[in-house]
């Protein structure tokens, strides 16, 4: 019914355009109850956030230019823009983000028609429109200036109505990661088919449970935090003002007993993309599947007693201890999935696939993350560097170097699967280039900053550090020029890029063994998956794929595909 | 699934003399690399810093050699592991192999049980409360540091007595002043948000929270101490940085640490000369006016070409006298000065947001609390800035303290209690007119 129209003039392509039904881009404007249908419109309005966000920090990178105040009018004009920017990549970009591939390729992956509360899915969806318009308009109200940790007092006594703004979106899309996140556990415990065990399950689907899990339990924190803040910004309650008898410290503790778990839901599904992209493009098993299945789950556990350590110079000394010792053990959960990912790429055959590329990117700028990580759960080295661009770098290492290069390679892995076509190779080898040159060259010196002496969000600095910033401010331009190059990528790829096929990295999971893009009920027959999700290398595995090739090579989807 | 042990791992003996040979060059420049450490962080000026320094490079070793064993086999893998052209076969069936991965969980936990004995060890001997803090002049003093949106406060309560037998307390504004060995021990509290007190080239680091004001606040503590930087010239200067996101002007909110050589530098050279500036302040209001303002945070929001202020949050205060007779009708200019120091929320200017704190006889932060004497001698110093002021300068001596009277209701000692008759009386009419005031400053409120 819906199919589209595919470029006319493509010759040799025609015959194999007939086969490539897709869903109406009208389809995607609409309230759709399709888990595909979602996944792309999560994936899509993140990314117009994540380019919204990189405009602003492009925009902080100029200001930091020069040591004046002279591009944005005021401090106070220039914090509220790193607030927004923070806010939008966080809240609108990474954690939608991670829901939009969940949702697209978590049901494939399970072999099933869809998720398990349909209409809940798009409702959480739906939800982020409207947040997302709150939380913006507030910026053109009288901004939130706070920071997206928004420390009261700055926060209650000290800000405009754009904070009670901000509040109100960030509770909306709390509500929807929660939604979302009961949907994921669902999903995954209950529409596996009969044949997939939890120890046969992909590791994205592993990820994106101990995703959810954390999700569901902290998340009702940040809305008890926000309704508190809430509370005192319109009803005149003191619960974080001192001279009412309030903490300003009760605030720091449920906000990161929520936002330090949160760095996991932003970071966990990328290492579930890092397993599924490592295994298939180096044609090799992932190396401790089990391990690297229970290290999400630790990172989940032991991810809900470190919060403290956003708190070392505020918290109680006699604190700081006990959060120090939780902060660093939770290297070694991380440090077991990265060694388990270099085995599986060590003695593989490794194709340098833009998916690839990205998800090597992800492995060497994510272990100086981790190293600065353990650096700042180093007490007495953290009082020196906490709240300076030492952790602004650390943070960005993680969730730039990690997160945004695992969004890449799932970007580049599965978008055959969403649309039908391959994106361009080439395209791809130069966003990569781009991006990692400009990312070290980016986040590496802010480091050294930090430890030299400038703190983080200031608008104005000693003329010292100008070198160090206009290096900064010139690599952050590069990078935020290479994410044009990905844009370009995706809209040509999607008008004419080459058919894909169902399968065309030829990986065992479930998701690759039906059409590109899959039809409505998204298989025809169940599936049956095959023994082992990355057990690449054996006669029965290529045989499956074979398999699957021949099932549908050529051949039109046997069901009237799209939607 | 059952030639899955058919391939060991392609781990070949030239691989890991590669990899051996790797962790020997990545020891090696780390070694180099600490080279970089002074180049890296700032000076070393305080005990702390150096055993905070100390495991900043243990830490850089310890990560070097996880960098380039990381990145090494990256590169090893994406070399020796690449798919040659034309080779579309699979790799080896691995599935993992129970030991590495054990060893690979145990050396990781080992490294980081160290880290956190090091670092505990190094935290507890920094934050061991030391015997003497604050010793000047054979006492042991407190030294209070107050933060407010956008300025450091700092100030000595000292064992010295006025004449009346009032504590001395000096007031050195965004300048810390020590000496090397000398115990600091710092109180800090902040009257409004949480600012955090930082200083770089000591590695200390400390928030400023909010309390009950009427409990005291709720003072944090910081201890350094000061040590001798080699090739540097005393009294040495480091620079105060507040870390802690508070506001438009966060990041002009700064301070300095003057360090001198020795405690008889710090008294020739500070404590000494404070102390007699205050207990000989000039006669003349103006003057005085001038010592009087730079006492409070008015540079951290006000621009004041004379006095060096720069700061863009309030109006700016040149040429103020200029204009003060014009702003609100019936007040005068001297009125109109002193009503917004006192009552700074009566009067507006367009354009700015209400911010200023509330500075009186009667506030609560020690800080911002200001006699009619000192009020006196700002308004007569600002009167004097601008080109034809609207103060009635030729009698400045009685204007103003009229003008002061006539809004608050306050009488002032113009001779600054320095006239021996009126020394006794000067508190006592202050006592008197506090009562009776109330009423009236209800009303103006």
């Amino acid at each position: 019914m819906a199919t589209i129209a595919v470029p006319l003039g493509a010759q040799g392509e025609q015959q194999e355009t007939e086969a490539l039904r897709r869903p109406a881009l009208s389809e995607y404007l609409r309230w759709s109850v399709d888990h595909k249908i979602i996944g792309v419109q999560y994936g899509v309005a993140a990314f117009i956030f994540f380019i919204i966000g990189g405009a602003m920090a492009m925009l902080i990178r100029l200001e930091l230019w020069t040591p004046d105040l002279d591009v944005m009018i005021s401090g106070a004009a220039y914090n509220s823009l790193f607030t927004i920017h923070g806010t939008i990549m966080i809240f609108l970009f990474i954690i939608p983000m991670w829901a939009a591939f969940g949702n697209f390729v978590v049901p494939l992956q399970l072999g099933a028609k869809d998720m398990a509360f349909p209409w809940l899915n798009a409702f959480a969806f739906w939800l982020i429109p409207p947040a997302a318009v709150v939380v913006l308009l507030g910026y053109f109200v009288s901004p939130a200036e706070a920071g997206w940790t928004s420390y009261p007092p700055l926060s209650t006594l000290f800000s405009g109505d754009g904070q009670t703004l901000w509040a109100l979106g960030a509770h909306l899309l709390g509500i929807s990661s929660i939604m979302g996140s009961i949907n994921f556990i669902v999903t995954i415990f209950n529409m596996r088919p009969p044949e997939m065990t939890i120890w046969r399950m992909p590791l994205l689907c592993w990820a994106v449970l101990a995703t959810s899990i954390i999700a569901v339990m902290a998340t009702p924190f940040l809305a008890g935090a926000l309704t508190l803040l809430l509370l005192d910004r319109v009803a005149g309650t003191t619960f974080f003002d001192a001279a009412g008898g309030g903490d300003v410290l009760l605030w720091q503790n449920i906000f990161w007993f929520y936002s330090h778990p949160a760095v996991y839901i932003m970071v966990l599904p990328g290492m579930g993309v890092l397993s599924e992209v490592l295994s298939v493009h180096s044609r090799k098993p992932v190396f401790g599947y089990r391990m690297v299945g229970l290290s999400s789950m630790g990172i989940a556990f032991v991810g809900f007693t470190v919060w403290a350590h956003h708190m070392f110079t505020s918290l109680q000394p006699e604190l700081r201890i006990p959060f120090m010792i939780t902060t660093m053990i939770i290297a070694v959960p991380t440090g077991i999935k990265m060694f388990s990912w270099l085995g599986t790429i060590w003695g593989g055959k490794i194709r340098f696939t833009s998916a690839m590329l990205f998800a090597i990117g992800f492995l060497s700028l994510f272990v100086i993350g981790g190293i600065s990580g353990v650096m700042l759960a180093a007490l007495p080295f953290d009082i020196h560097v906490h709240d300076t661009y030492f952790v602004v770098s650390h943070f960005h290492f993680v969730l730039f170097g990690g997160s945004v290069f695992a969004v890449y390679a799932a970007l580049y892995h599965w978008f055959p699967k969403v649309t039908g076509r391959m994106m361009n190779e080439r395209l791809g080898r130069i966003h990569f280039l781009f991006t990692y040159i400009g990312f070290l060259f980016t986040f590496f010196p802010m480091h050294v900053v930090g430890m030299l002496g400038m703190p983080r969000r200031v608008a104005v600095y000693v003329e010292a550090f100008q070198p160090w910033n206009q290096l900064i401010s010139f690599s952050a331009f590069v990078l935020g020029f290479s994410s044009l190059i990905v844009i370009y990528n995706v809209i040509k790829s999607y008008y004419h890029g080459p058919i894909a096929g169902a399968n065309p990295w030829r990986a065992l999971t479930l998701e690759w063994q039906t059409t590109s893009p899959p039809p409505a009920t998204n298989f025809v027959d169940d599936p049956i998956p095959f023994e082992d999700p990355y057990g690449y290398g054996t006669e029965a595995s290529a045989a499956y794929l074979d398999a699957v090739d021949e099932a549908f090579s050529g051949a039109a989807p046997a069901e009237g595909g799209g939607h | 699934m059952e030639n899955t042990r058919s391939n060991t791992p392609s781990i070949s003996p030239a691989a890991v003399v590669v990899t051996a040979v790797f962790l020997l060059v990545s020891v090696i420049g780390i070694n180099w690399f600490a080279t970089f450490v002074p180049v890296v962080l700032p000076e070393q000026a305080s005990a702390e810093s150096k055993s905070v320094d100390e495991l900043f490079y243990i830490l850089m070793i310890i990560g070097g050699v996880v960098f380039f064993l990381i990145q090494g086999m990256l590169l090893i893998s994406v070399i020796a592991f690449r798919a040659r052209p034309g080779d579309h076969s699979d790799g080896p069936t691995y599935h993992g192999n129970p030991l590495l991965e054990i060893v690979w969980t145990i050396i990781p936990a080992m490294v980081v049980v160290f880290l956190a004995v090091v670092s505990y060890n190094i935290w507890t001997q920094n934050s061991e409360p030391k015997a003497s803090v604050n010793m000047v002049d054979g006492h042991s003093i407190a030294i209070n540091v107050n933060g407010a949106r956008y300025a450091w406060t700092h100030t000595y309560v000292t064992e010295r007595f006025d004449s009346d037998g009032n504590q001395i307390i000096i007031n050195s504004g965004a300048e810390l002043h020590t000496y090397i060995g000398q115990n600091v021990d710092l109180t800090l509290g902040t009257q409004d948000v949480i600012h955090s007190y930082w200083v770089p080239a000591m590695r200390v680091k400390q928030d400023l929270l909010p309390g009950d004001p009427a409990k005291g606040g709720r003072p944090t503590e910081l201890r350094f101490t000061p040590v001798r930087v080699e090739g540097r010239s005393y009294p040495a200067e480091y620079p105060i940085v507040c870390a802690e996101l508070c506001g438009d002007g966060h990041g002009r909110m700064r301070g300095t640490v003057i360090v001198y050589e020795d405690e008889s530098q710090f008294l020739a050279e500070f404590f000494e000369p404070a102390i007699h500036a205050i207990l000989n302040p000039p006669a003349d209001p103006v003057l005085r006016g001038e010592m009087e303002v730079q006492n409070y945070i008015c540079n951290s929001c006000h621009i004041l070409d004379r006095l060096d202020w720069t700061a863009t949050t309030g109006p700016s205060l040149n040429g103020i006298a200029d204009r003060a007779g014009e702003r609100v009708p019936g007040q005068s200019a001297e009125e109109y000065i002193a009503t917004s120091i006192w009552n700074s929320g009566a009067f507006r200017v367009p354009g700015y947001d209400q911010q200023m704190a509330a500075f009186g006889p009667d506030v609560v932060e020690a800080a911002n609390v200001m006699s009619p004497e000192q009020l006196y001698a700002i308004v007569a110093f600002l009167c004097t800035e601008g080109e034809s002021s609207d103060c009635d300068m030729e009698n400045a001596g009685t204007a103003i303290p009229n003008a002061i009277q006539t809004v608050f209701g306050y009488d002032v000692d113009i001779t600054f209690g320095m006239d021996g008759g009126e020394d006794e009386s000067a508190p006592a009419g202050e006592q008197e007119t506090d009562t009776e005031t109330d009423g009236e400053s209800d009303d103006s409120a």
